[in-house]
């Protein structure tokens, strides 16, 4: 029997890490738009389509070297042909459908048979072939065949096919669908007034004006009259054509206007919506950033500290009034819910190092997004804030990397200011990294001049720092004061204090490569 | 005799810190206009609680502060704290006033109100935000200094009379050696203020001098106990 090999090689091709690995590549590289190397394909794509439209110009009025004829034919059309088969491929699994069936027969003791699942997987692919972006696909191989002049016009579709590598052309088309309603009933009703008085003009006038010979005349004059285009071309003659062309230019005025309201209102209602998904998908190009959840004092605080942040963080507050804040503070900020699951997962979880700091003034808050978070990807990391110690272990169970509890610090700060008053100055300064206490890492890197050195070869002292201690490794264990004579490797870090232009000195001097 | 301690506020942020300072034995008092609050602060255990309107000068002016008392104010309203403070700074020019804020504004008004110092209760925690993103290994080491878990930690010594220290240079001494780091020292002479040693003041060490090192709290103890017997003779 037939089956037998193909359910076996199903199988086989089910259990092979090899097959997988490719086809998730290419399903990656071809739909996944998180994926980071999707877009030099896209690029390459892009490229390839504005050559050949670009060819396609040249030709109309020059003669086109045979070479360009060569790459138009055979490079452009075999890259699309080979990327509409691999979406194609990449669609669906047949193999697994023929599992499950296989299986699901197995259980019930029911004669298995291969038409179900192919069947099912021809429904599929029929279903992938007729989609509106696969037939423009298609079309765009087609010009390819040179015997057929005609199909020289198809290279049109590859501008289409542009729609699907650039995004801002799908927003557009996604903020018109939304008004689908309005724009379809307007449709409807310029087709009717459009046929209308083209049949008007066409029985008053079909004798009497030289310009109106057939009903498509009288269409496309009705037409150009309601847009208020008026070529003027074909003009009417008779009164009774005069009348209907006043009557269609009034309710042509109506209807662009109506038009020309509904888009502009679709677009205002949309506009925030587009800005913020215009900032996730900007941030979601960094290998690494950071997600501020709340505008608060503490997030006002933490970025007037940050001036090394440029454009990886994104403000996320549900308060609109907060969010208007932020925009107004110079920052960059959405109006979101961070503790749902849809809006964290809008950024590239999978792909990009993403930091969320939860600060919030809600303890719940807090806790809500920080397991939200973890949730969707152990990978993020979550920093959130606590009240107290109850919240504290509730955030550390939730999975958060670090608790910040500003209450508990703020009272040991009190506490010492009056237990330890002149410390307290000494403290302060080292907690809050004033310029006096500056506490800096510099990392050991390969052929820099701290590389291979003993502990004791290096003068801190003459540049006025303090060396606290260092870390082995990158893994490492920290060692506190470590003996004189340890021997720097590469990528230990070592952990020192003192004036910021001291430790920028001392980089300055010590980091430099040897070469 | 015990040093007095007098709390403004016994919202949430007064209540914690008041416990903390019960443990360090002070004489508390507890302020607070709001009946409910002073009542909590009774239940809590806390006898001297006094429930004034905190507005008028004339309530305040009867407290029993001294020169050496301590004033902490950590009332819930923002406004009233600012107020608190000023009034309390016009009737009592000695006493060390040490105030809590959430903004850097508040922080200003505060210190232009005449607070001794002022705890901005997020400048910490947005610089351990910073720390914990940036300098991993400066964060394991500061978080060791606010918590009790771990063995780091600051200590302030006095250098005693007849000291092996006694006339050296700041920029000589190591004590590396005996596993502490000196990080700053407090000098009488100079208004009694905390010094870096990364400031590179020329310094010379006296007995009487203070000196704050950082280390294991075992190696501190032995270098304390260290620097106790070492006498020059």
């Amino acid at each position: 029997m037939i089956s037998e090999p193909i359910v076996k090689f199903s199988f086989w091709l089910n259990g092979s890490a090899k097959y997988k690995q490719v086809k998730t590549f290419f399903f990656n590289i071809l739909q996944n738009p998180d994926y980071p190397y999707k877009k030099y394909l896209d690029s390459l794509m892009i490229f390839l389509i504005l050559t050949s439209v670009g060819i396609l110009v040249y030709e109309v009025r020059n003669p086109v070297p045979p070479w360009m004829d060569t790459y138009d034919i055979y490079v452009v059309s075999i890259i699309f042909l080979i990327e509409y088969l691999l979406r194609f491929w990449v669609h669906d699994d047949l193999h697994k459908t023929i599992i499950r069936e296989y299986e699901q027969a197995q259980f019930l003791h029911k004669p298995f048979s291969l038409a179900i699942p192919f069947k099912e997987v021809f429904k599929q692919k029929i279903k992938y072939i007729t989609s509106p972006s696969a037939i423009i696909d298609l079309l765009a191989i087609l010009p390819a065949y040179r015997p057929l002049r005609i199909l020289r016009i198809f290279v049109l579709f590859r501008v289409f096919k542009l729609l699907r590598y650039t995004k801002s052309i799908n927003q557009f088309v996604d903020v018109l669908a939304t008004k689908r309603f309005e724009l379809f009933t307007l449709l409807f009703l310029l087709l009717f007034i459009t046929a209308t008085a083209g049949i008007a003009i066409y029985v008053f006038e079909e004798t009497q004006n030289p310009n109106i010979t057939t009903l498509f005349d009288a269409f496309y004059w009705a037409l150009v009259t309601i847009s208020t285009v008026g070529y003027g071309d074909i003009s009417p003659v008779t009164q009774e054509g005069k009348a209907v062309s006043m009557l269609i230019i009034v309710s042509g005025i109506a209807m662009i206007s109506f038009v020309t309201s509904v888009i502009v209102s679709a677009f205002s209602e949309k506009l925030d919506e587009l800005k913020e998904s215009r900032i996730i998908e900007e941030l979601n190009r960094n290998d690494a950033f950071i997600i501020i959840c709340g505008y608060g004092q503490m997030t006002k605080m933490f970025l007037r500290q940050e001036k090394e942040l440029k454009d990886d963080y994104v403000i996320i507050d549900n308060d609109p009034q907060k969010v208007k804040q932020a925009i107004k503070d110079g920052y960059k900020a959405i109006n979101e819910d961070a503790s749902r699951h849809d809006v964290i997962s809008k950024f590239n979880l999978e792909y990009r190092n993403i930091t969320i700091l939860s600060l919030t003034n809600s303890d719940i808050e807090n806790v809500y997004i920080t397991l939200n978070a973890k949730s969707l990807s152990r990978k993020i990391r979550v920093i959130a804030r606590a009240s107290d110690e109850s919240i504290k272990r509730k955030l550390e169970l939730a999975g958060a990397d670090h608790v910040l509890l500003p209450g508990s610090v703020a009272n040991m700060m009190l506490l010492t200011s009056i237990n330890q008053p002149v410390m307290y100055n000494g403290i302060h300064a080292i907690l809050t990294g004033k310029n006096v206490a500056h506490m800096d890492e510099v990392s050991v890197w390969k052929h820099a001049e701290l590389m291979g050195k003993k502990i004791e070869e290096i003068n801190f002292k003459s540049y006025k720092i303090l060396f606290i201690g260092i870390q082995k490794g990158v893994e490492g264990e920290f060692i506190f004061n470590p003996s004189q004579d340890i021997v720097l490797e590469e990528n230990d870090i070592l952990l020192m204090m003192g004036l910021k232009i001291s430790i920028e000195y001392f980089k300055e001097s010590y980091q430099r490569s040897r070469l | 005799m015990k040093k007095s301690a007098f709390v403004f506020g016994y919202g949430k942020r007064g209540s914690s810190f008041a416990k903390g300072l019960k443990k360090d034995d002070y004489h508390l008092y507890i302020i607070d206009n709001d009946a409910k609050l002073c009542n909590t602060a009774k239940e809590d255990g806390y006898k001297d609680v006094l429930c004034l309107d905190i507005t008028r000068d004339e309530e305040l002016a009867q407290l029993p502060v001294r020169k050496k008392s301590y004033i902490v104010c950590v009332m819930e309203d923002e406004h009233l704290n600012v107020f608190v403070t000023l009034s309390l700074r016009a009737l009592f020019p000695q006493a060390e006033i040490v105030a809590i804020s959430d903004s850097i504004h508040v922080t200003q008004k505060l210190k232009m109100a005449g607070a001794s110092k002022v705890i901005d209760l997020y400048q910490v925690s947005a610089n351990r935000i910073h720390n914990i993103l940036r300098k991993p290994m400066a964060t394991k080491l500061l978080d060791s200094f606010v918590s009790d878990g771990y063995d780091i930690s600051f200590r302030e010594m006095q250098i005693p009379p007849n000291s092996y220290l006694d006339g050296m240079m700041v920029d000589d001494v190591n004590f590396s050696t005996d596993g502490v780091l000196l990080i700053g020292m407090i000098d009488i002479e100079l208004s009694h203020k905390f010094i870096f040693i990364t400031s590179g003041i020329e310094h010379k060490l006296d007995s009487g001098d203070t000196i704050v090192c950082i280390g294991y709290n075992e190696d501190l103890d032995s270098f304390e106990e260290k620097m106790k017997r070492e006498q020059v003779v």
